[in-house]
């Protein structure tokens, strides 16, 4: 079966004349198995914990001390925000990887793909870290102290600052694409492979992709975590002295 | 923005995402992160408290152990001491049970002498009077005269005087 390689996601239907692709409705599924697992987490906490309170626990407990780590006093803040991006991300990753995505089609079109082989699911969460992070930056530095990050008499550092500023967009950028690049990549390596032969061949592939969700879901919450400490830390001291 | 467009960039979709993430992050701060760290939180409270109270009742231990070993180490002394006056003070009874059983025995002793004394001296007189007895009989035969009542009894008297 030959499958072609399309970047743009395929647009399944108008809700209205909202447009609803494939990704988003695989991300409306990530979004309802994390929601339905968080809701029988809800009502199944206990001091002694149970098997799924566990591993939610592991899981939470690492992600709060490698914050608290980074952002000490901001932790209970950057925390929440840090960590569902994790989980949205990981979650959509693995689940891109259950049978039936791409393979089961509605009206000519792939009905599931993974959420993030599509550049504005990426975009959307890369654009929404940058947006809270200069949020907290002015939060917690108000906002002639945020303007002087990037703009100062000296003209030295008024052009560092310029530059920084550029680097700010870039992070986005990287952001988005390094995920996006990363599981399009996988997707099309596994469409590949399977189609030059389904069994047992495209397995090692499985694996090596259940290992990049992860390690894409870790390095955009870590990025994130700390783009939003850097940002939002005073450092303004050396410059004003 | 041709690049924008090969992608398929589509400003809706974006809100889209981040209307999902919003969501997503309203329900895992409440649901998740929020119960579990407070589980966590509690859990650690937990622990430290008990191993603070282990300590605690270690070193109760330790203590009582010690006051154990004490009171038992007063306790032998005390008992010591105890059968030590015991052994005095029936050491002084025995001495004192002997001293009045001397003095008993010398009692009876006296108490016999005194007795037989005064047996003696009843033997005496009953031998006296058997004497007088016979005496009067011998004067009588003697004299050749019956002795009235009175001249006998003076007899006899006079006769013991003389014995005595």
């Amino acid at each position: 079966m030959e499958q072609e390689i399309v970047l743009k996601p395929e647009i399944l239907g108008f809700f209205h004349s909202f447009p609803v692709t494939n990704t988003l409705f695989t991300s409306w599924i990530v979004m309802s198995v994390i929601t339905i697992i968080t809701i029988i987490l809800a009502y199944s906490i206990k001091t002694i914990p149970g098997t799924l309170q566990s591993l939610f626990e592991i899981i939470i407990d690492t992600g709060y001390s490698t914050v608290e780590g980074l952002a000490e006093s901001k932790s209970k803040v950057f925390f929440p925000f840090v960590m569902t991006f994790f989980f949205y991300i990981l979650f959509s990753n693995l689940l891109g990887l259950f049978p039936g995505f791409g393979t089961i089609t509605f009206k000519g079109a792939p009905l599931l793909r993974s959420m993030n082989s599509d550049l504005n699911m990426t975009l959307g969460l890369a654009l929404f870290s940058a947006f809270m992070t200069h949020f907290f930056a002015i939060r917690y530095l108000g906002f002639v102290d945020y303007l002087k990050k990037w703009f100062t008499l000296n003209p030295i550092f008024l052009f560092v600052g310029i530059l920084e500023l550029i680097g700010e967009i870039t992070k986005i950028v990287s952001l988005s694409f390094r995920l996006f690049g990363n599981i399009f990549a996988g997707e099309v390596v596994l469409s590949t492979v399977s189609s030059i032969f389904a069994f047992i061949v495209p397995l090692p592939f499985y694996f090596l992709e259940i290992i990049v969700g992860f390690v894409q879901a870790a390095v955009f919450m870590m990025l994130t975590l700390v783009f939003m400490v850097i940002l939002s830390e005073k450092h303004g001291a050396e410059q004003h002295s | 923005m041709d690049i924008l467009n090969q992608f398929g960039i589509n400003p809706v979709l974006l809100a889209a995402q981040v209307v999902n993430f919003l969501i997503l992050l309203f329900i895992l701060k409440k649901f998740a992160y929020g119960p579990i760290l407070k589980v966590l939180d509690e859990r650690k409270k937990t622990i430290a408290d008990s191993l603070k109270n282990a300590e605690e009742i270690e070193k109760k231990l330790a203590l009582t152990e010690e006051e154990k070993e004490k009171i038992l180490a007063k306790t032998s002394l005390e008992a010591q001491k105890i059968l030590d006056n015991t052994k005095k003070e029936i050491e002084v009874m025995k001495e004192e049970g002997k001293h009045q059983a001397e003095a008993m025995a010398a009692q009876i002793i006296k108490k016999g002498k005194e007795e037989a004394l005064a047996e003696m001296e009843k033997r005496q007189q009953e031998f006296m009077a058997g004497v007088a007895e016979i005496v009067a009989i011998a004067v009588e035969k003697v004299v050749g005269k019956v002795l009235t009542k009175k001249d006998k009894e003076e007899l006899v008297a006079k006769s013991i005087r003389s014995l005595q």
